[in-house]
Protein backbone atom coordinates (compact mmCIF):
# COMPACT_ATOMS: atom_id res chain seq x y z
CA UNK A 1 0.00 0.00 0.00
CA UNK A 2 2.77 2.52 1.18
CA UNK A 3 4.61 1.21 -2.44
CA UNK A 4 1.70 2.08 -4.40
CA UNK A 5 1.25 5.52 -2.95
CA UNK A 6 4.87 6.23 -4.00
CA UNK A 7 4.10 5.15 -7.10
CA UNK A 8 0.84 7.56 -7.69
CA UNK A 9 3.18 10.40 -6.43
CA UNK A 10 5.47 10.03 -8.95
CA UNK A 11 3.18 9.50 -11.78
CA UNK A 12 1.21 12.34 -10.54
CA UNK A 13 4.22 14.42 -10.52
CA UNK A 14 6.00 13.52 -13.49
CA UNK A 15 2.43 13.97 -15.62
CA UNK A 16 2.67 17.59 -13.84
CA UNK A 17 5.82 18.41 -15.49
CA UNK A 18 4.46 17.18 -18.35
CA UNK A 19 1.44 19.33 -18.43
CA UNK A 20 3.86 22.49 -17.90
CA UNK A 21 4.47 22.28 -21.80
CA UNK A 22 1.43 23.46 -23.13
CA UNK A 23 2.10 23.96 -26.78
CA UNK A 24 3.87 20.52 -26.84
CA UNK A 25 1.34 19.17 -24.96
CA UNK A 26 -1.46 20.06 -27.63
CA UNK A 27 0.66 19.76 -31.01
CA UNK A 28 1.64 15.98 -29.19
CA UNK A 29 -2.22 14.94 -29.47
CA UNK A 30 -3.25 16.73 -32.29
CA UNK A 31 -0.27 15.06 -34.10
CA UNK A 32 -0.75 11.43 -32.83
CA UNK A 33 -4.62 12.07 -33.52
CA UNK A 34 -2.66 12.76 -37.29
CA UNK A 35 -0.61 9.54 -37.37
CA UNK A 36 -4.27 7.45 -36.02
CA UNK A 37 -6.46 9.08 -38.81
CA UNK A 38 -3.58 8.36 -41.75
CA UNK A 39 -3.75 4.37 -40.49
CA UNK A 40 -7.54 4.82 -40.81
CA UNK A 41 -6.83 6.20 -44.44
CA UNK A 42 -5.14 3.14 -45.00
CA UNK A 43 -8.45 1.51 -44.39
CA UNK A 44 -10.13 3.79 -46.26
CA UNK A 45 -8.23 2.77 -49.13
CA UNK A 46 -8.63 -1.20 -48.17
CA UNK A 47 -12.27 -0.72 -48.19
CA UNK A 48 -12.72 1.44 -50.85
CA UNK A 49 -11.71 -1.60 -53.27
CA UNK A 50 -12.93 -4.52 -51.50
CA UNK A 51 -16.38 -4.59 -49.01
CA UNK A 52 -14.94 -6.79 -46.42
CA UNK A 53 -12.04 -8.81 -45.05
CA UNK A 54 -12.56 -11.97 -44.46
CA UNK A 55 -16.22 -11.73 -43.42
CA UNK A 56 -15.58 -8.52 -41.03
CA UNK A 57 -17.38 -5.47 -42.46
CA UNK A 58 -15.96 -2.22 -42.26
CA UNK A 59 -17.87 -1.03 -38.89
CA UNK A 60 -16.11 -4.37 -37.23
CA UNK A 61 -12.34 -3.52 -38.49
CA UNK A 62 -12.94 -0.21 -36.79
CA UNK A 63 -13.65 -1.77 -33.80
CA UNK A 64 -10.56 -3.56 -33.77
CA UNK A 65 -8.43 -0.57 -34.79
CA UNK A 66 -10.13 1.71 -32.17
CA UNK A 67 -9.19 -0.62 -29.69
CA UNK A 68 -5.72 -1.08 -30.73
CA UNK A 69 -5.33 2.50 -30.72
CA UNK A 70 -6.99 2.93 -27.18
CA UNK A 71 -4.28 -0.12 -25.84
CA UNK A 72 -1.77 2.06 -27.32
CA UNK A 73 -3.23 5.03 -26.07
CA UNK A 74 -3.49 3.98 -22.17
CA UNK A 75 0.18 2.17 -22.21
CA UNK A 76 1.98 5.58 -23.64
CA UNK A 77 0.34 7.49 -20.80
CA UNK A 78 1.04 5.09 -18.16
CA UNK A 79 4.27 2.98 -19.34
CA UNK A 80 5.68 4.67 -21.79
CA UNK A 81 9.39 4.63 -19.95
CA UNK A 82 9.90 1.24 -20.72
CA UNK A 83 10.98 3.05 -24.72
CA UNK A 84 14.61 5.14 -22.62
CA UNK A 85 15.64 1.85 -21.35
CA UNK A 86 18.16 0.97 -24.04
CA UNK A 87 19.74 4.22 -23.56
CA UNK A 88 19.98 4.42 -19.63
CA UNK A 89 21.28 0.68 -20.12
CA UNK A 90 24.41 2.09 -22.37
CA UNK A 91 24.69 5.08 -20.63
CA UNK A 92 24.18 3.78 -16.87
CA UNK A 93 21.97 5.41 -16.01
CA UNK A 94 19.80 1.92 -14.57
CA UNK A 95 22.24 2.67 -11.37
CA UNK A 96 20.34 4.87 -9.87
CA UNK A 97 16.70 3.57 -10.19
CA UNK A 98 18.23 0.38 -8.93
CA UNK A 99 19.51 1.82 -5.41
CA UNK A 100 15.40 2.80 -5.00
CA UNK A 101 13.93 0.95 -1.90
CA UNK A 102 10.83 -0.13 -4.95
CA UNK A 103 10.03 -2.35 -7.69
CA UNK A 104 12.55 -1.22 -10.42
CA UNK A 105 10.30 -2.37 -13.29
CA UNK A 106 6.93 -0.89 -12.08
CA UNK A 107 8.88 2.32 -10.77
CA UNK A 108 10.77 2.76 -14.50
CA UNK A 109 7.39 2.16 -15.90
CA UNK A 110 5.29 4.85 -14.63
CA UNK A 111 7.85 7.87 -14.37
CA UNK A 112 7.45 9.08 -17.73
CA UNK A 113 4.14 9.91 -18.66
CA UNK A 114 3.82 10.68 -22.59
CA UNK A 115 0.92 13.27 -23.49
CA UNK A 116 0.98 12.37 -27.05
CA UNK A 117 -1.10 9.39 -25.92
CA UNK A 118 -4.34 11.80 -25.26
CA UNK A 119 -4.24 11.67 -29.08
CA UNK A 120 -4.04 7.92 -29.59
CA UNK A 121 -6.54 7.31 -26.47
CA UNK A 122 -9.66 9.85 -27.58
CA UNK A 123 -9.40 8.78 -31.40
CA UNK A 124 -9.11 5.14 -29.87
CA UNK A 125 -12.69 5.86 -27.45
CA UNK A 126 -14.37 7.75 -30.35
CA UNK A 127 -13.92 4.83 -33.11
CA UNK A 128 -14.63 2.22 -30.71
CA UNK A 129 -17.59 4.05 -29.48
CA UNK A 130 -19.30 5.19 -33.03
CA UNK A 131 -18.76 1.13 -33.95
CA UNK A 132 -20.04 -0.31 -30.87
CA UNK A 133 -23.07 2.70 -32.02
CA UNK A 134 -23.35 1.44 -35.55
CA UNK A 135 -22.92 -2.53 -34.60
CA UNK A 136 -25.83 -2.41 -31.99
CA UNK A 137 -23.89 -3.84 -29.74
CA UNK A 138 -25.30 -5.70 -26.91
CA UNK A 139 -24.80 -4.17 -23.31
CA UNK A 140 -21.86 -6.33 -21.99
CA UNK A 141 -19.98 -5.65 -24.98
CA UNK A 142 -19.66 -1.85 -23.51
CA UNK A 143 -19.31 -3.19 -20.14
CA UNK A 144 -16.18 -5.27 -21.15
CA UNK A 145 -14.51 -2.91 -23.56
CA UNK A 146 -12.96 -0.78 -21.25
CA UNK A 147 -12.33 -4.10 -19.31
CA UNK A 148 -10.35 -5.00 -23.08
CA UNK A 149 -8.35 -2.00 -23.96
CA UNK A 150 -6.63 -2.30 -20.28
CA UNK A 151 -6.04 -5.68 -20.77
CA UNK A 152 -4.78 -4.71 -24.22
CA UNK A 153 -2.45 -2.23 -22.64
CA UNK A 154 -0.95 -4.45 -20.40
CA UNK A 155 0.22 -6.98 -22.92
CA UNK A 156 1.52 -4.52 -25.78
CA UNK A 157 3.53 -2.89 -22.41
CA UNK A 158 4.49 -6.15 -21.54
CA UNK A 159 5.58 -7.08 -25.35
CA UNK A 160 7.72 -4.16 -25.03
CA UNK A 161 9.48 -5.23 -21.71
CA UNK A 162 10.13 -7.92 -23.28
CA UNK A 163 12.05 -6.55 -25.88
CA UNK A 164 13.49 -3.61 -23.83
CA UNK A 165 14.97 -6.34 -21.51
CA UNK A 166 17.30 -7.87 -24.44
CA UNK A 167 18.80 -4.53 -24.61
CA UNK A 168 20.73 -5.90 -21.43
CA UNK A 169 22.74 -8.38 -23.16
CA UNK A 170 22.16 -8.15 -26.87
CA UNK A 171 20.83 -4.85 -28.57
CA UNK A 172 22.61 -1.41 -28.68
CA UNK A 173 21.34 2.07 -27.77
CA UNK A 174 18.96 2.38 -29.76
CA UNK A 175 15.07 1.69 -29.42
CA UNK A 176 14.31 0.40 -32.79
CA UNK A 177 13.60 -2.77 -31.91
CA UNK A 178 11.12 -2.01 -30.13
CA UNK A 179 8.81 -0.89 -32.93
CA UNK A 180 8.82 -4.59 -33.64
CA UNK A 181 6.11 -5.75 -31.24
CA UNK A 182 4.26 -1.89 -32.22
CA UNK A 183 4.16 -3.14 -35.39
CA UNK A 184 2.99 -6.53 -34.82
CA UNK A 185 0.26 -4.24 -32.42
CA UNK A 186 -0.61 -2.36 -35.48
CA UNK A 187 -1.19 -5.90 -37.84
CA UNK A 188 -3.99 -6.48 -35.05
CA UNK A 189 -6.30 -3.30 -36.45
CA UNK A 190 -6.78 -5.88 -39.15
CA UNK A 191 -9.02 -8.90 -38.43
CA UNK A 192 -6.34 -11.96 -37.64
CA UNK A 193 -7.94 -14.20 -40.05
CA UNK A 194 -6.59 -12.88 -42.74
CA UNK A 195 -2.85 -13.83 -41.73
CA UNK A 196 -1.24 -16.79 -42.68
CA UNK A 197 -1.28 -19.84 -39.74
CA UNK A 198 2.44 -18.73 -38.37
CA UNK A 199 1.14 -15.00 -38.39
CA UNK A 200 -1.85 -16.16 -36.28
CA UNK A 201 0.24 -17.68 -33.90
CA UNK A 202 2.24 -15.44 -33.07
CA UNK A 203 -0.13 -12.36 -32.64
CA UNK A 204 -2.50 -14.89 -30.48
CA UNK A 205 0.02 -17.05 -28.33
CA UNK A 206 3.50 -15.92 -28.51
CA UNK A 207 2.17 -12.04 -28.40
CA UNK A 208 -1.17 -12.38 -27.37
CA UNK A 209 -2.55 -9.20 -28.70
CA UNK A 210 -5.45 -10.89 -30.17
CA UNK A 211 -6.86 -11.74 -27.51
CA UNK A 212 -7.99 -8.20 -26.00
CA UNK A 213 -10.01 -7.23 -29.07
CA UNK A 214 -10.00 -10.27 -31.91
CA UNK A 215 -11.12 -13.36 -30.06
CA UNK A 216 -13.81 -11.41 -27.81
CA UNK A 217 -15.00 -9.44 -31.03
CA UNK A 218 -15.29 -12.72 -32.77
CA UNK A 219 -18.02 -13.80 -30.52
CA UNK A 220 -19.55 -10.73 -30.20
CA UNK A 221 -20.19 -10.97 -34.06
CA UNK A 222 -20.75 -14.80 -33.68
CA UNK A 223 -18.02 -15.49 -35.91
CA UNK A 224 -16.73 -18.18 -32.63
CA UNK A 225 -19.58 -19.34 -30.48
CA UNK A 226 -17.01 -19.67 -27.67
CA UNK A 227 -17.92 -17.52 -24.96
CA UNK A 228 -15.19 -18.00 -22.67
CA UNK A 229 -12.95 -16.02 -24.78
CA UNK A 230 -14.36 -13.47 -23.08
CA UNK A 231 -13.04 -14.16 -19.75
CA UNK A 232 -9.74 -15.24 -21.31
CA UNK A 233 -8.35 -11.88 -22.21
CA UNK A 234 -8.20 -10.50 -18.46
CA UNK A 235 -6.01 -13.77 -17.29
CA UNK A 236 -3.61 -13.75 -20.35
CA UNK A 237 -2.76 -10.03 -19.70
CA UNK A 238 -1.96 -10.85 -16.20
CA UNK A 239 -0.08 -14.10 -17.11
CA UNK A 240 1.84 -12.05 -19.79
CA UNK A 241 2.66 -9.41 -17.48
CA UNK A 242 3.87 -11.57 -15.14
CA UNK A 243 6.02 -12.94 -18.07
CA UNK A 244 7.82 -10.46 -19.04
CA UNK A 245 8.72 -9.59 -14.88
CA UNK A 246 10.39 -12.57 -15.33
CA UNK A 247 12.40 -11.87 -18.15
CA UNK A 248 12.96 -8.04 -16.78
CA UNK A 249 14.70 -10.11 -13.99
CA UNK A 250 16.94 -12.04 -16.31
CA UNK A 251 17.85 -8.96 -17.90
CA UNK A 252 18.70 -7.18 -14.88
CA UNK A 253 21.21 -9.88 -13.92
CA UNK A 254 22.91 -9.45 -17.08
CA UNK A 255 23.20 -5.73 -16.42
CA UNK A 256 27.21 -5.02 -15.56
CA UNK A 257 27.00 -0.86 -16.01
CA UNK A 258 29.36 1.40 -17.58
CA UNK A 259 31.55 2.40 -14.32
CA UNK A 260 31.30 6.27 -14.99
CA UNK B 1 22.12 28.91 -43.93
CA UNK B 2 25.11 31.59 -44.77
CA UNK B 3 27.94 30.42 -41.94
CA UNK B 4 29.08 33.29 -40.11
CA UNK B 5 32.87 32.85 -41.01
CA UNK B 6 34.19 33.46 -44.40
CA UNK B 7 33.07 31.14 -47.24
CA UNK B 8 35.29 28.54 -48.45
CA UNK B 9 36.46 28.69 -51.90
CA UNK B 10 34.47 26.15 -54.11
CA UNK B 11 36.72 22.99 -54.20
CA UNK B 12 37.55 23.25 -50.11
CA UNK B 13 33.37 23.41 -49.53
CA UNK B 14 32.84 20.33 -52.09
CA UNK B 15 35.83 18.78 -50.08
CA UNK B 16 34.16 19.47 -46.88
CA UNK B 17 30.35 18.41 -48.15
CA UNK B 18 32.40 15.19 -49.46
CA UNK B 19 33.93 14.36 -45.61
CA UNK B 20 30.37 14.55 -44.43
CA UNK B 21 28.89 12.10 -46.86
CA UNK B 22 31.85 9.97 -45.62
CA UNK B 23 32.15 10.24 -42.27
CA UNK B 24 27.91 10.21 -42.33
CA UNK B 25 28.07 6.62 -44.23
CA UNK B 26 30.88 5.29 -41.54
CA UNK B 27 28.59 6.01 -38.71
CA UNK B 28 25.71 4.39 -40.55
CA UNK B 29 28.38 1.63 -40.77
CA UNK B 30 28.89 1.75 -37.13
CA UNK B 31 25.33 1.18 -35.93
CA UNK B 32 24.80 -2.21 -37.07
CA UNK B 33 21.51 -3.72 -34.42
CA UNK B 34 19.93 -0.39 -35.43
CA UNK B 35 20.55 -1.29 -39.06
CA UNK B 36 19.28 -4.61 -38.71
CA UNK B 37 16.18 -3.90 -35.99
CA UNK B 38 15.24 -0.65 -38.33
CA UNK B 39 15.42 -3.40 -41.85
CA UNK B 40 13.36 -5.77 -39.46
CA UNK B 41 10.60 -3.41 -38.46
CA UNK B 42 10.21 -2.45 -42.54
CA UNK B 43 10.12 -6.14 -43.13
CA UNK B 44 7.08 -6.24 -40.85
CA UNK B 45 5.27 -3.27 -42.04
CA UNK B 46 5.45 -4.76 -45.54
CA UNK B 47 4.76 -8.06 -44.75
CA UNK B 48 1.55 -7.18 -43.03
CA UNK B 49 0.77 -4.52 -45.84
CA UNK B 50 1.10 -7.72 -48.90
CA UNK B 51 -0.31 -10.30 -46.43
CA UNK B 52 -3.73 -7.47 -45.87
CA UNK B 53 -3.77 -6.86 -49.71
CA UNK B 54 -3.01 -10.55 -50.57
CA UNK B 55 -6.81 -10.73 -48.70
CA UNK B 56 -8.25 -7.80 -50.65
CA UNK B 57 -6.83 -10.09 -53.74
CA UNK B 58 -8.80 -13.21 -53.20
CA UNK B 59 -12.09 -11.65 -52.54
CA UNK B 60 -11.64 -9.10 -55.94
CA UNK B 61 -10.19 -10.07 -58.84
CA UNK B 62 -11.20 -7.29 -61.12
CA UNK B 63 -9.10 -4.56 -59.40
CA UNK B 64 -7.30 -2.58 -62.00
CA UNK B 65 -3.58 -3.37 -60.99
CA UNK B 66 -2.86 -7.52 -61.19
CA UNK B 67 -1.70 -9.03 -57.96
CA UNK B 68 1.60 -9.60 -58.90
CA UNK B 69 2.26 -5.84 -60.06
CA UNK B 70 0.87 -5.03 -56.77
CA UNK B 71 3.37 -7.12 -54.62
CA UNK B 72 5.77 -5.76 -56.80
CA UNK B 73 5.19 -2.11 -55.97
CA UNK B 74 4.70 -2.76 -52.30
CA UNK B 75 8.14 -4.13 -52.30
CA UNK B 76 9.61 -1.23 -54.30
CA UNK B 77 7.58 1.08 -51.97
CA UNK B 78 9.23 -0.69 -49.18
CA UNK B 79 12.54 -0.10 -50.77
CA UNK B 80 11.67 3.00 -51.28
CA UNK B 81 10.35 4.06 -47.41
CA UNK B 82 13.14 1.99 -45.51
CA UNK B 83 15.42 4.41 -48.03
CA UNK B 84 13.43 7.67 -46.81
CA UNK B 85 12.90 6.51 -43.14
CA UNK B 86 16.84 6.45 -42.93
CA UNK B 87 17.22 10.17 -43.58
CA UNK B 88 15.88 11.03 -40.09
CA UNK B 89 16.35 14.86 -40.76
CA UNK B 90 13.64 15.36 -38.25
CA UNK B 91 15.39 14.27 -35.44
CA UNK B 92 19.35 14.98 -36.32
CA UNK B 93 18.47 18.63 -36.93
CA UNK B 94 15.56 18.99 -34.71
CA UNK B 95 18.12 17.27 -31.87
CA UNK B 96 20.91 19.88 -32.59
CA UNK B 97 18.25 23.09 -32.68
CA UNK B 98 16.85 21.97 -28.96
CA UNK B 99 20.66 21.25 -27.24
CA UNK B 100 21.84 24.46 -29.03
CA UNK B 101 24.58 22.45 -30.80
CA UNK B 102 23.29 24.07 -33.60
CA UNK B 103 24.85 27.30 -32.58
CA UNK B 104 28.84 25.51 -33.61
CA UNK B 105 27.37 24.23 -37.29
CA UNK B 106 26.34 27.64 -37.75
CA UNK B 107 30.08 28.41 -36.68
CA UNK B 108 31.05 26.00 -39.27
CA UNK B 109 32.72 27.55 -42.86
CA UNK B 110 29.93 25.84 -44.65
CA UNK B 111 26.47 25.69 -45.75
CA UNK B 112 24.29 24.70 -42.59
CA UNK B 113 21.49 23.73 -44.75
CA UNK B 114 23.99 21.94 -47.46
CA UNK B 115 25.94 20.13 -45.42
CA UNK B 116 22.72 18.79 -43.12
CA UNK B 117 21.25 17.62 -46.67
CA UNK B 118 24.54 15.75 -47.94
CA UNK B 119 24.26 14.00 -44.40
CA UNK B 120 20.41 12.72 -44.96
CA UNK B 121 21.12 11.90 -48.31
CA UNK B 122 24.12 9.81 -47.40
CA UNK B 123 22.12 7.96 -44.78
CA UNK B 124 19.16 7.71 -47.42
CA UNK B 125 21.39 6.10 -49.89
CA UNK B 126 22.97 3.75 -47.30
CA UNK B 127 19.64 2.35 -46.12
CA UNK B 128 18.65 1.98 -50.23
CA UNK B 129 21.70 0.40 -50.86
CA UNK B 130 20.52 -2.37 -47.93
CA UNK B 131 17.18 -2.43 -49.65
CA UNK B 132 18.46 -4.31 -52.81
CA UNK B 133 18.63 -7.65 -50.51
CA UNK B 134 14.30 -6.88 -50.66
CA UNK B 135 14.64 -6.29 -54.47
CA UNK B 136 17.06 -9.02 -55.27
CA UNK B 137 14.14 -11.35 -52.96
CA UNK B 138 11.70 -9.67 -55.02
CA UNK B 139 13.59 -11.20 -58.73
CA UNK B 140 13.80 -14.58 -57.14
CA UNK B 141 9.41 -15.08 -56.32
CA UNK B 142 8.39 -12.40 -59.50
CA UNK B 143 11.19 -13.16 -61.55
CA UNK B 144 11.29 -11.09 -64.84
CA UNK B 145 7.91 -9.38 -63.87
CA UNK B 146 10.41 -7.65 -61.12
CA UNK B 147 11.99 -5.80 -64.27
CA UNK B 148 11.78 -2.00 -65.29
CA UNK B 149 9.32 -1.81 -67.64
CA UNK B 150 12.02 -0.39 -70.11
CA UNK B 151 15.92 0.79 -70.03
CA UNK B 152 14.73 4.57 -70.35
CA UNK B 153 12.26 3.57 -67.65
CA UNK B 154 15.24 2.21 -64.96
CA UNK B 155 17.25 5.63 -65.67
CA UNK B 156 14.34 8.02 -65.28
CA UNK B 157 13.50 6.15 -61.98
CA UNK B 158 16.92 5.85 -60.86
CA UNK B 159 16.70 9.95 -61.44
CA UNK B 160 13.45 9.83 -59.43
CA UNK B 161 14.33 8.15 -56.82
CA UNK B 162 16.91 10.79 -56.49
CA UNK B 163 15.07 13.27 -56.39
CA UNK B 164 12.37 12.07 -54.43
CA UNK B 165 15.12 12.12 -51.39
CA UNK B 166 15.91 15.45 -51.96
CA UNK B 167 12.22 16.35 -51.81
CA UNK B 168 11.80 14.46 -48.70
CA UNK B 169 14.84 15.93 -47.30
CA UNK B 170 13.02 19.81 -48.32
CA UNK B 171 9.52 18.52 -46.53
CA UNK B 172 11.67 17.59 -43.33
CA UNK B 173 13.74 20.42 -43.41
CA UNK B 174 10.55 22.62 -43.38
CA UNK B 175 8.78 20.96 -40.50
CA UNK B 176 12.13 20.51 -38.44
CA UNK B 177 11.89 24.44 -38.44
CA UNK B 178 9.01 24.38 -35.95
CA UNK B 179 11.95 22.76 -33.67
CA UNK B 180 12.14 26.19 -32.95
CA UNK B 181 9.34 26.84 -31.22
CA UNK B 182 8.95 23.67 -29.36
CA UNK B 183 10.74 21.43 -26.69
CA UNK B 184 9.56 18.08 -28.09
CA UNK B 185 10.44 16.21 -31.31
CA UNK B 186 7.68 13.73 -31.05
CA UNK B 187 5.13 16.13 -32.68
CA UNK B 188 7.05 17.51 -35.38
CA UNK B 189 8.11 13.81 -36.81
CA UNK B 190 4.60 12.24 -35.86
CA UNK B 191 3.08 15.23 -37.97
CA UNK B 192 5.58 15.04 -41.09
CA UNK B 193 4.92 10.82 -40.79
CA UNK B 194 1.50 11.07 -40.86
CA UNK B 195 1.08 12.99 -44.32
CA UNK B 196 3.77 10.88 -45.67
CA UNK B 197 2.43 7.35 -44.84
CA UNK B 198 -1.03 9.11 -46.17
CA UNK B 199 0.01 10.66 -49.09
CA UNK B 200 2.62 8.96 -50.54
CA UNK B 201 1.22 5.89 -51.72
CA UNK B 202 3.64 4.09 -49.11
CA UNK B 203 0.49 1.82 -48.72
CA UNK B 204 -0.96 1.36 -51.99
CA UNK B 205 -0.88 2.51 -55.47
CA UNK B 206 -2.32 6.07 -55.98
CA UNK B 207 -4.51 4.79 -57.95
CA UNK B 208 -6.31 2.81 -55.61
CA UNK B 209 -7.08 5.63 -53.33
CA UNK B 210 -10.64 7.53 -53.11
CA UNK B 211 -11.53 10.16 -55.75
CA UNK B 212 -10.74 12.64 -52.10
CA UNK B 213 -7.47 11.05 -51.22
CA UNK B 214 -6.36 11.18 -54.75
CA UNK B 215 -6.94 14.80 -55.41
CA UNK B 216 -5.47 15.90 -51.88
CA UNK B 217 -2.44 13.51 -52.94
CA UNK B 218 -2.14 15.24 -56.10
CA UNK B 219 -1.74 18.27 -54.74
CA UNK B 220 0.73 17.61 -52.43
CA UNK B 221 5.14 16.80 -52.58
CA UNK B 222 4.30 13.23 -50.56
CA UNK B 223 3.34 11.15 -53.63
CA UNK B 224 6.86 12.26 -55.32
CA UNK B 225 8.94 10.61 -52.67
CA UNK B 226 7.44 7.36 -53.13
CA UNK B 227 4.62 7.00 -55.71
CA UNK B 228 6.02 8.60 -59.35
CA UNK B 229 9.85 6.70 -58.97
CA UNK B 230 8.04 4.01 -59.04
CA UNK B 231 4.45 4.70 -61.49
CA UNK B 232 7.77 5.64 -63.49
CA UNK B 233 9.89 1.92 -63.07
CA UNK B 234 7.02 -0.45 -63.52
CA UNK B 235 5.85 1.96 -66.93
CA UNK B 236 2.60 3.26 -65.62
CA UNK B 237 3.91 6.95 -66.50
CA UNK B 238 5.73 7.09 -69.69
CA UNK B 239 7.54 9.10 -72.19
CA UNK B 240 6.08 12.91 -71.76
CA UNK B 241 4.44 11.58 -68.50
CA UNK B 242 7.44 10.60 -67.10
CA UNK B 243 9.43 13.92 -68.06
CA UNK B 244 6.92 15.75 -66.90
CA UNK B 245 6.44 13.80 -63.61
CA UNK B 246 10.31 14.70 -62.65
CA UNK B 247 9.93 17.99 -63.83
CA UNK B 248 7.36 18.44 -61.03
CA UNK B 249 9.62 16.78 -58.62
CA UNK B 250 12.63 19.25 -59.32
CA UNK B 251 9.92 22.20 -59.07
CA UNK B 252 8.99 20.70 -55.17
CA UNK B 253 12.37 19.85 -54.25
CA UNK B 254 13.71 23.69 -55.07
CA UNK B 255 10.58 24.99 -53.94
CA UNK B 256 10.87 23.05 -50.61
CA UNK B 257 14.37 23.94 -49.83
CA UNK B 258 14.47 27.78 -51.02
CA UNK B 259 10.83 27.75 -48.49
CA UNK B 260 13.25 25.87 -45.61
CA UNK B 261 15.97 28.64 -46.17
CA UNK B 262 12.98 31.25 -45.77
CA UNK B 263 11.65 29.80 -42.47
CA UNK B 264 14.98 29.31 -41.00
CA UNK B 265 16.05 32.86 -41.54
CA UNK B 266 13.47 34.10 -39.58
CA UNK B 267 13.42 31.01 -36.80
CA UNK B 268 17.19 31.53 -35.88
CA UNK B 269 15.83 34.96 -34.72
CA UNK B 270 14.09 32.95 -31.58
CA UNK B 271 16.74 30.91 -31.15
CA UNK B 272 17.52 30.83 -27.36
CA UNK B 273 21.42 28.94 -26.68
CA UNK B 274 22.26 28.77 -22.61
CA UNK B 275 25.91 30.25 -22.00
CA UNK B 276 26.47 27.17 -19.88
Amino acid sequence: MKNLKLYWLAFNTSLQAKFEYRVDFLLGVLTSCMLQLSALAQLWIIFHQTHGLNGWIPDQVILLFGMTAMALGLSELFFNHIWMVPGYIVMGDLDRLLTYPVNSLYFLLITKPELHAFGNLITGLVLTVIALFHLNAPWYAWVLFPILAISGCLIYTAALVIFAALSFRYIGPSSMHLMIPHALLNATRYPISIYPQFMQLIVLILVPYGVFHYLPASFLFGKDPSFWMIFVTPLAALLFFWESGCVWRWGLNQYESTGS
Amino acid sequence: MRPLQQPLSLSASLNGYASFFVRCMKASFAYRATVITNLATTAIFYAITIMVWRQVYSQNSNLTISSSQMFIYLLLAGCGNYALGGMVVEFRIGNRIRTGLIATDLLKPVDFQISQGIQALSDGLFNGSLSIVVFLLGFCVFKEQMFPASLQALGLSILSFLLGLVVMYGIGFVFVQGAFYTYSGYGIFAARNALQGTFSGVFAPLSFYPPVLKTVAEWLPYRHTIYTPISIYMGWAKDNDAYSLILQQAAWAVGLLLLGRFLMKYALKQLEIQGG
